[in-house]
């Protein structure tokens, strides 16, 4: 009787204890998913395989995929580079846990994720492991930021050095150019000179003239990229900017099929500006323009200025069916010094000083393109 | 250039050597020139010889090329200066001195184009002068002087506005 009243008790307590238990598993239960629901980075947590048997909300959001598409499958195969995945896992294995500062998850559209991540070792109560849990931060924008920054400050250091080369080169050239013209005189002039002399030492002088002009427009080029005055603001019209700026270009038309469609809003398109900068830009643009379309075997070549005007911006487009930028050069066209053409045609400096200049006035340059259809430069510059 | 007068060019530069070549050049296409190597020089040399274009550096020790400029023409005031500028010192010097200069040039400048525009200050400088040396010439002669008197006048005029 007394056994069995000892055992009731027992029972009771047991019993007790398990309440108490099931409410503590609740609440950290409910403490976990409230964690997995409402965190926004990836928390993940997989068998000792590498399968996953649990994903955040916030990884399903950050990689685009949904539970359903996730359940199962390897974590590494997440990564973008699986092998690397799997060699961070098997190290990681030895401690209890690790961090990777910058590892690339690749998202469903196929973007990559750059993620902070810490992997722990889940192992149970005989010291075995079971799995693995993961916290992987998106550190994406981040990065982009960083590297932004770095960006732009190399480029500003770039052109306070080149600024500083082409000053101090800009008088040596123009010393050079003085010479060599006068060489140039001095052959002419010469009497004892035999006919194939003459013609070479003509020739040296006439390139040395030449190739001092060409550098004489580079180094007035960097200067302009690395010219810090504000920008003027006038008022002007646009359109008649536009005209103006193709009517540089007429020389260069020239002997060409090319056909300059002007499509402008009605009326003149009025606005507040530095219009020796933008003229500077529109050059550039139709230019390149006109320089693509003599890259194709085309017959007629078209290039459409399209103008239009919102609340405050105007925008203008410069459309070309020329040859079209492949896809691996379109993130390169803004860098300096990167060009296409052969050497001594193009600087690698007209794109970046347009960039420049947009951005000084407080605009915006885009571009499409597409091989063997076209380029078209779209800028939208604030009206005042 | 056989039938025309030359041109008379002041050079103004702290550079020597490009000095040495630009002369040469445009001695040999007939200009007179005068080398000098600093503002002061230059201002001296205006006191005694004429000139109608000069051709200054804008950056040089002692007094720069906007203030050398503006000293000649205290000196000679129908001379046309054309004044040299690195980049970016444009606005500077457009800021103090517009109105003074003929023309502000980048550095280095193209040849030809500096040949233009010495010939177009030339012929600038040649209007002003005359108009004014007409008026004074209308002047002297319709002032009631003798023959003599006239004469004396106008060869005085000729001293003052340089024509030999």
């Amino acid at each position: 009787m007394e056994s069995n009243n000892s055992l009731q008790t027992e029972l009771k307590r047991a019993k007790q204890e398990l309440a108490g238990y099931k409410i503590e598993l609740h609440q950290t239960r409910g403490y976990l998913q409230s964690i997995l629901q409402s965190s926004e980075d990836i928390i993940f947590a997989t068998e000792v395989g590498g399968m996953l048997i649990s994903f955040s909300k916030g990884g399903e959001k950050v990689l685009g995929y949904t539970w359903e598409e996730l359940v199962g499958r390897d974590i590494k195969d997440l990564a973008e580079n699986p092998l690397l995945f799997q060699e961070f896992m098997s190290s990681s294995l030895q401690g209890g846990v690790t961090t990777h500062l910058d590892l690339p998850f690749r998202h469903k559209e196929g973007k990559s994720i750059y993620c902070n991540v810490t992997l722990i070792n889940l192992t149970n109560r005989e010291g075995q492991r079971v799995g693995t849990v993961g916290v992987c931060r998106d550190i994406t924008l981040w990065k982009k930021l960083q590297e932004d920054l770095v960006q732009i400050d190399r480029l500003a250091e770039i052109g306070r050095l080149a600024a500083g080369v082409a000053h101090e080169i800009n008088n040596p050239l123009a010393i050079i150019g003085e010479a060599s013209g006068w060489a140039g005189m001095v052959i002419n002039d010469a009497k004892d000179l035999n006919a194939e002399d003459r013609s070479e030492l003509e020739k040296a002088a006439k390139v040395i003239s030449e190739q001092t002009k060409r550098c004489r427009s580079i180094t007035h080029q960097l200067l302009d990229f690395a010219r810090r005055s504000e920008p003027e603001k006038t008022e002007f019209d646009v359109h008649a900017l536009l005209k103006e700026s193709v009517g540089f270009l007429k020389p260069e038309l020239k002997h060409t099929s090319i056909e300059i469609d002007f499509d402008f809003m009605p009326g003149p398109l009025l606005m507040r500006s530095d219009p020796r900068l933008l003229e500077q830009v529109f050059v550039n643009f139709i230019t390149n323009a006109i320089h693509a379309i003599k890259k194709t075997e085309k017959d007629k070549g078209r290039i459409e200025i399209k103008t239009l005007r919102t609340d405050s911006k105007a925008e203008i487009s410069f459309k070309d069916n020329g040859v079209g930028i492949p896809p691996e050069n379109q993130q390169k066209i803004f860098d300096l010094f990167y060009t296409t053409k052969p050497p001594g045609k193009g600087t690698g400096l007209g794109l970046p000083i347009c960039q420049n200049i947009i951005k000084k006035i407080g605009g915006e340059i885009s571009f499409h393109s597409e091989v063997g259809v076209g380029t078209s430069f779209t800028i939208n510059v604030p009206l005042s | 250039m056989t039938d025309q007068p030359t041109i008379r060019i002041l050079l103004v530069d702290d550079e020597e050597t490009l000095l040495e070549f630009l002369s040469k050049r445009l001695l040999k296409q007939g200009y007179t020139v005068k080398a000098t190597f600093s503002g002061e020089e230059a201002v001296k040399v205006a006191q005694d010889a004429h000139f109608d274009v000069a051709i200054v550096d804008l950056k040089m020790p002692g007094i720069d090329g906007v203030e050398t400029q503006k000293r000649l023409r205290q000196i000679q005031p129908f001379l046309q200066c054309i004044v040299l500028t690195g980049h970016g010192s444009i606005e500077t010097a457009l800021e103090s001195g517009q109105q003074e200069a003929f023309q502000y040039m980048l550095k280095p400048v193209d040849y030809d184009n500096l040949i233009i525009s010495i010939q177009k200050a030339y012929e600038k400088k040649m209007k002003l002068q005359n108009q004014e040396f007409k008026e004074k010439v209308a002047a002297i002669t319709t002032s009631g002087m003798g023959a003599h008197g006239i004469r004396k006048a106008i060869s005085e005029l000729h001293k003052i506005y340089g024509i030999e």
